[in-house]
Parts: structure tokens; C-alpha cells; sequence
């Protein structure tokens, strides 16, 4: 390397370090939006995000939050693994639960009451985040939420995402991303009906068990109260906030889905809040 | 001679190497040091186009798998499909996220790698030879201008990654 290269890879370096103050400062002044959706059908959600993901890209709106539950839903990624599914899917309409074939990663997996979901619609290359770092970073936003009650949760190991209270699932990952923004996102266990897992092969795992917070936490959960969702968000911002560094949060209350109209502005569902 | 020295050995550590036939990888400043190839147009989005004669071959950049974490399932378009410039054209699927591939430049596609489905670590191991994903006849050549050089590319991630 001659000297004038030298020279050049240290005014390089230099850019580099004004570049990475300005990032930071950039990423001290990002700014979410969380929206409390309380329990909302699986195609509504979907089709909520997509909007989402559409804006985001297009940058009318900043990074957003969704918090919901879903009624009694399976839904399968990308790789479709139907096999994973152990009973027809008339038996399953029997149940009162819906199936539904998405463009996520991973595999089958069951949403339902009292499960905390979050679906983040942010923007990855802003924070100059890949997937396999964003993913990580949802892990650990369901471990700082287990910890909280005294659960030691863990990541799991090659081959079993998602996280894990030794050999039992406490929380499932799946994500899409789509011109570096995300959609999809995390499912945490509070305290569902576990025994609809029953009737899968949770996330194409076999022989392994799907836990929840209450039955591995020796301490007492925070009241439910109404659909759920107040609990659902308080908790799920305990273990989001320490992982994603937003300076600025801006909280949308109980957000009804109303009607399904087109209007002009930024959401093609009608919001109402109480 | 002590300047040689030093010179010799932080070339060692940036890895900088003779060339390959006809691609060599430029001095790349990311901290991970991801390859980034001479002879190559980039897009933002990661993939890169290798243009020779009226075929251009496509893949994602060896920036791009590092991020991405172990590639476990690759969906490519059929042959005699289209490809437009910045839309999507497959997905690959890695750590429970499935991340949408753009192409860089319009075409139609007249081979995908078969070989992506059996296996798709191939993006991994080899992002920039066995891991192509298309081949396409482009429709209009001339959006290789608005693409990225191999030195333009290698700042683009350094800016990328120096906010982590």
C-alpha cells in the first residue's frame, strides 16, 4: 500500500466516524408509532400491514408498531409445510379456528387470545439492520418480557428459532421483509389455550412443548382486563422498548378497525378511538 | 522499510488479493470486510448483475447473505417469466424471515439456478458464482448505467453498517 493510499484510507476512516455521529443522532430522533389494535381477524391485520409496508416504503409514515391478538388462527410461511398440520382443515373450521397460507418465514404456527403479537413495519436499512440481526433483536424483546417475570427464557439453537424456557416454546418468530421493511413479527405466549397446539407440529418442531408465561412464572401476571389488549401492549413494550432505540413514542389508544373504506390520508381503515 | 512492513501487513488485514480471471475484489472498508467484486454493477437493495454480451446474471452480494443469516429456502421465478428494474423477482428465507430479492434491470428470464432448491446454502458459501439465482436477456441495457460500481457499492455498506 503506497503512502497517498494511506492517506486516503484515513480520510476515509474519518468519514466514516462523521457518518456513524450523524446516524446515531438521526437514530436518536426516530420517532414509532404504536397503534393498540385489540383482537383483530388474521386477513384484516394482513392487509393492514401491507398498506403499511406500501407507506413506509414510500416514507409517509414513520416506523409503526401494531399490537393485537387474533382469534383462533393457524397460519402457515412461505414454504407452505401443510404436512405440519395434523388435522383437516374442516375439523379446524369446526373448532372456530381459521387457516391461512402467508409470504412469511417460518413455519406453522397457532395465534389466539391472550398470546401478545407484535408486528413492527419499520424500516431495517435505516437502522442498518439485516434480517438476522432485526430477528435477533425480536428474540431478545420476548426474553427481557420473560425476565420480567421471572422466567429465563433463551434463544433457541440452530434449526429452532424462536424462544424457548428450556425445552418448551414460550414465543414464535416470522418475518417478512420486503424493500428492507419489515412486516410480520412476534407471538408471545401470556396465557392461550395451549391445547390448540395440539393440533400442528409447532414451527416444524417435533416432540417439543408450547409453554406460556403462566405456567412457567412463579409470580402473579398482570390483571386481563376487557379483550385483553391494554395488558397485551404494556407487556410487549416492556420487552420491545430495551431493544429497539426509538426516542420518540407515540401511542395510539384502543384503534378500532370500523369499516373497510377507501378514504384518502394515510390508513384505509377507519380508526376510532375510545 | 518499517513502512513496508506496516503497509504489507494492514494490506493482509484489509485482504487485499490478486485478482480471479476476470472479477477481483476491490479494497472493501466494512467491518466485516464482506467481498464486493470489480466487473459487477450493485443496486441498494443488495443484488448484483454481472452483464455479459445478452445475458446478465443475478444474484445477492456477499453483504447481503452476511445479513441474512443461513439461507433455507430460495423461491425464483419460472423461465419465460418478466423482471422489472427495482421489483421483486423472488424471495429467499433465512432465521424465520423471508426477504424479498429485486431485480436491478428489466429482462425476461431465460434460466434460473435449479440448484438454489436442493441447496440453498449455495447463496452463503458462494453468493457471487454458485449462488446466482437468474439469468436474464435485459430489455433495456441502459439501466446498468444508474447501478453502483464495485468502489461505490463498498461505501454504500460501509455507510450501511456504521450505524449499527
Amino acid at each position: 500500500m503506497t503512502i497517498p493510499n494511506c492517506l486516503l484510507l484515513y480520510a476515509e476512516l474519518k468519514a466514516a466516524r462523521v457518518l456513524f455521529i450523524v446516524r446515531m443522532a438521526m437514530r436518536v430522533c426516530r420517532v414509532l408509532e404504536v397503534f393498540r389494535m385489540g383482537t383483530i381477524n388474521y386477513l384484516d391485520a394482513l392487509k393492514l400491514q401491507e398498506k403499511l409496508v406500501t407507506d413506509r416504503k414510500a416514507r409517509k409514515i414513520s416506523d409503526t408498531l401494531l399490537s393485537l391478538q387474533h382469534p383462533p388462527t393457524y397460519t402457515l410461511g412461505k414454504r407452505r409445510t401443510d404436512y405440519n398440520l395434523l388435522v383437516t382443515e374442516s375439523e379446524l373450521q369446526s373448532m372456530g379456528a381459521e387457516l391461512h397460507y402467508t409470504q412469511r418465514g417460518g413455519d406453522i404456527t397457532f395465534h389466539g387470545p391472550h398470546q401478545a403479537i407484535l408486528y413492527p413495519i419499520i424500516s431495517l436499512r435505516d437502522i442498518g439492520h439485516g434480517a438476522r440481526n432485526y430477528v435477533e433483536k425480536l428474540e431478545s424483546t420476548m426474553i427481557e418480557l420473560a425476565s420480567l417475570y421471572g422466567v429465563k427464557a433463551r434463544a433457541g439453537q440452530a434449526g429452532e428459532m424462536g424462544v424457548w424456557v428450556g425445552e418448551r416454546k414460550i414465543g414464535a418468530i416470522g418475518v417478512r421483509i420486503s424493500s428492507g421493511i419489515t412486516s410480520h413479527g412476534l407471538a408471545f405466549n401470556i396465557d392461550p389455550d395451549l391445547s390448540y397446539f395440539k393440533h400442528i407440529v409447532p414451527c416444524g418442531i417435533a416432540d417439543k412443548e408450547v409453554t406460556s408465561l403462566r405456567r412457567e412464572s412463579n409470580e402473579t401476571l398482570p390483571a386481563e382486563e376487557g379483550d385483553d389488549s391494554k395488558r397485551c401492549l404494556s407487556m410487549s413494550l416492556d420487552g420491545f422498548n430495551p431493544n429497539f432505540a426509538y426516542a420518540t413514542w407515540c401511542l395510539r389508544e384502543h384503534c378500532k378497525l370500523l369499516e373497510k373504506q377507501p378514504r384518502h390520508g394515510l390508513l384505509e381503515f377507519i380508526w376510532a378511538s375510545r | 522499510m518499517a513502512l513496508r512492513m506496516w503497509a504489507s501487513s494492514t494490506a493482509n488485514a484489509l485482504r487485499v488479493s490478486s485478482s480471479r480471471t476476470h472479477l477481483s475484489p476491490a479494497l472493501s472498508l466494512s467491518r466485516r470486510f464482506s467481498s464486493v467484486l470489480d466487473g459487477l454493477k450493485y443496486a441498494s437493495s443488495h443484488e448484483w448483475v454481472k452483464h455479459e454480451g445478452s445475458v446478465a446474471t443475478i444474484g445477492i452480494t456477499d453483504h447481503a447473505q452476511d445479513h441474512l443469516g443461513e439461507v433455507v429456502f430460495v423461491e425464483l421465478p419460472e423461465p419465460g417469466g418478466s423482471v422489472a428494474a427495482t421489483k421483486g423477482f423472488g424471495a429467499v428465507e433465512s432465521v424465520k424471515a423471508t426477504s424479498d430479492v429485486n431485480s436491478p434491470i428489466s429482462g425476461e428470464v431465460i434460466e434460473v439456478n435449479t440448484k438454489l432448491t436442493e441447496t440453498p446454502g449455495l447463496i452463503n458459501s458462494s453468493p457471487y458464482e454458485d449462488g446466482w439465482m437468474i439469468k436474464i436477456k435485459p430489455s433495456s441495457p441502459a439501466e446498468l448505467e444508474s447501478l453502483m460500481g464495485a468502489k461505490e457499492y463498498t461505501k454504500f455498506c460501509e455507510e450501511e453498517d456504521a450505524s449499527h
